[in-house]
């Protein structure tokens, strides 16, 4: 059951307060690398046993590896904008201790392989989008606000090869807009040396028109109130491009990386009125990022 | 940030409720071990030896499984443990069908794993005798992830790992220790062994160390490798009694 459990995220979770979030991030991280230093294999806690188990779920007791740490992302305003901004973004992952990290894409959603043979693994994903606020961007004046989204679905990832990973996921708006997101990507996993990994490869979106039309199209209401003409945006391909990443391990705690990923809007996505008039097609993500890991144990 | 605040508080409350309920209710398995007496120890680890290559593999994929019986490596494992038991624990010798322990396989579908419960539980119940012990010590095969991607490597094996500027050999044995409570046959305490303090970033999650090529098997002669079977030997016998240890069964290291 040791390949079970393993969920990673990498968010932007503090919406308009991101660069105060910092600072508690940094604080904490230094915090737990100064106390576990020479960790190593050791657990740096022990927490109590829980006080009851439920039936068909697997007990929390035994040990665990959390991966905590702190990046920065400097990316697009909003999805389609031409102006970029830096914010802080917050690492986390937990799994079973005794089941190594495996590779992660800068994209991919949190997610739990619940089938796991080794080169296919499956199970279900989930992305949150944070809210698109109109006041916070002179070029989405008058357009409104877009609420939070919060996507469910599934993944399945496939290595034909060790270096070579291709992962598809599937998913479904359930808070916010309520249509549906499909990713395909596909990454050379290239080790350079031992301690250094580099990637690369292309991706592709398809949205419904029910993801797309929320942050793209434009109606009458909003049009008068933005001066941007109406439109009705369609769901079909929505980006395609290609990301890299670089990581390189420190030791066996501390590891940093860094990526960049291209995005090129199509259809209707590309020839929104506000991204042909007030923004651009061409999005860009940079970020960079360290991240520290230590083994807990529940009795 | 309210909310913020809101959740932090209804986390923080909720922690120290399973804390407390946790301390004060439940027997651990550390406390569980105190009433234990007499042991019997089931090794079945060593009877294969793997060879994978990975990383920059071109389209080679392949792993290969080769009998290491001969080695004596179960017996080394159960005669360490007996050692590094002895003093606390009344080790008696037991009698049990290897292969049957060596043939379990976790399922790759989590779910299938939850349904059936631990799968040595039966076993330790139907093919180990003397049964009546207060506890059984079983120590099997355990899996690791290898290299990032999707390999997994298990047991005791013989890596080549493909990088863009070198390559280099890794040999390791890994291993999961379970401990049953000899009356109910519920699992008292499970622990993997935990790569040694020397082996650096390696990306595997137990005992295991970085060779050279001459330690590389001649597949054809692999019984009589004793560089080999000697480097093995050397994983198990570092690694086990901190493991041991580290499960409240050993005195410390």
């Amino acid at each position: 059951m040791n390949q079970a459990v393993q969920i990673g995220l990498r968010l932007s979770v503090c919406g308009g307060m991101r660069r105060k979030c910092l600072g508690p991030w940094l604080a904490a991280l230094g915090a737990i690398g100064a106390a576990s230093e020479s960790a190593s294999a050791q657990t740096a806690f022990t927490l109590p046993a829980p006080p009851f188990e439920l039936p068909m779920v697997p007990s929390v007791s035994g040990n665990w590896t959390v991966m905590v740490g702190v990046g920065g992302e400097y990316k697009p305003d909003f999805e389609g904008a031409s102006r970029s901004m830096f914010s802080p973004v917050p690492i986390f992952s937990i799994r079973r201790a005794g089941s190594a990290e495996q590779f992660r894409g800068p994209r991919d959603s949190a997610s739990i392989a619940l089938v796991d043979f080794g080169d296919l693994r499956a199970g279900p994903a989930g992305k949150f989008v944070s809210s698109r606020k109109a006041n916070d961007y002179s070029e989405l004046n008058g357009l409104g606000d877009v609420k939070t989204a919060f996507e469910l679905g599934g993944f399945v990832e496939y290595y034909p090869v060790d270096w070579f990973r291709t992962r598809v996921e599937l998913r479904e708006g359930v808070v916010g807009h309520h249509g549906t997101v499909a990713d395909f990507s596909g990454d050379f996993i290239v080790p350079v040396i031992q301690r250094l990994t580099f990637s690369v490869g292309p991706r592709f979106t398809w949205e419904s028109t029910q993801a797309t039309s929320p942050y793209f199209g434009i109606d009458a209401m909003q049009a008068m109130a933005s001066g941007l003409p109406v439109f009705n945006a369609k769901g079909g391909a929505h980006s395609y491009g290609a990301g890299a990443q670089v990581s390189y391990r420190i030791n066996r705690q501390w590891e940093v990386h860094s990526y960049v990923e291209y995005e090129r809007l199509l259809a209707d996505a590309a020839n929104s009125p506000l991204v042909t008039l007030r923004g651009s097609p061409n999005q860009t993500t940079v970020g960079v990022g360290a991240s520290y890991s230590f083994d807990f144990r529940i009795r | 940030m309210s909310h913020s605040i809101a959740f932090a508080s209804f986390a923080t409350v909720v922690v120290l409720a399973v804390s407390v309920s946790g301390c004060a209710n439940f027997a651990t398995g550390e406390t569980k071990l105190q009433a234990v007496k007499t042991v019997g120890i089931v090794s079945a680890v060593g009877d294969q030896m793997s060879f994978a290559t990975a990383g920059l593999t071109g389209l080679n994929n392949s792993t290969q499984s080769f009998q290491i019986g001969s080695w004596g490596l179960d017996d080394l494992i159960v005669q360490q443990a007996t050692t590094a038991l002895n003093g606390r624990f009344q080790v008696q010798p037991v009698s049990y069908n290897r292969s049957a322990f060596a043939a379990i396989k976790d399922s790759p579908v989590a779910a299938v794993n939850l349904v059936r419960g631990d799968p040595f539980k039966k076993l330790v119940q139907t093919e180990v005798s003397p049964q009546g012990l207060d506890a059984y010590i079983v120590i099997t095969k355990a899996k690791s992830n290898f290299g990032g991607g999707g390999r997994k490597v298990e047991g005791i094996g013989f890596i080549t790992y493909g990088t863009l500027l070198s390559s280099h050999n890794q040999i390791h044995a890994l291993y999961e220790i379970r401990v049953f409570d000899g009356k109910t046959f519920e699992v008292i305490e499970k622990r993997a062994a935990a790569p040694l303090e020397n082996s650096g970033t390696m990306n595997l999650t137990g005992p295991s160390q970085l060779v050279d090529e001459t330690f590389a098997p001649n597949i054809g002669d692999l019984s009589r490798n004793e560089k080999l079977h000697g480097a093995i030997t050397d994983l198990i016998v570092h690694s086990l009694p901190s493991t041991l240890s580290d499960m409240h069964l050993a005195a410390v290291r």
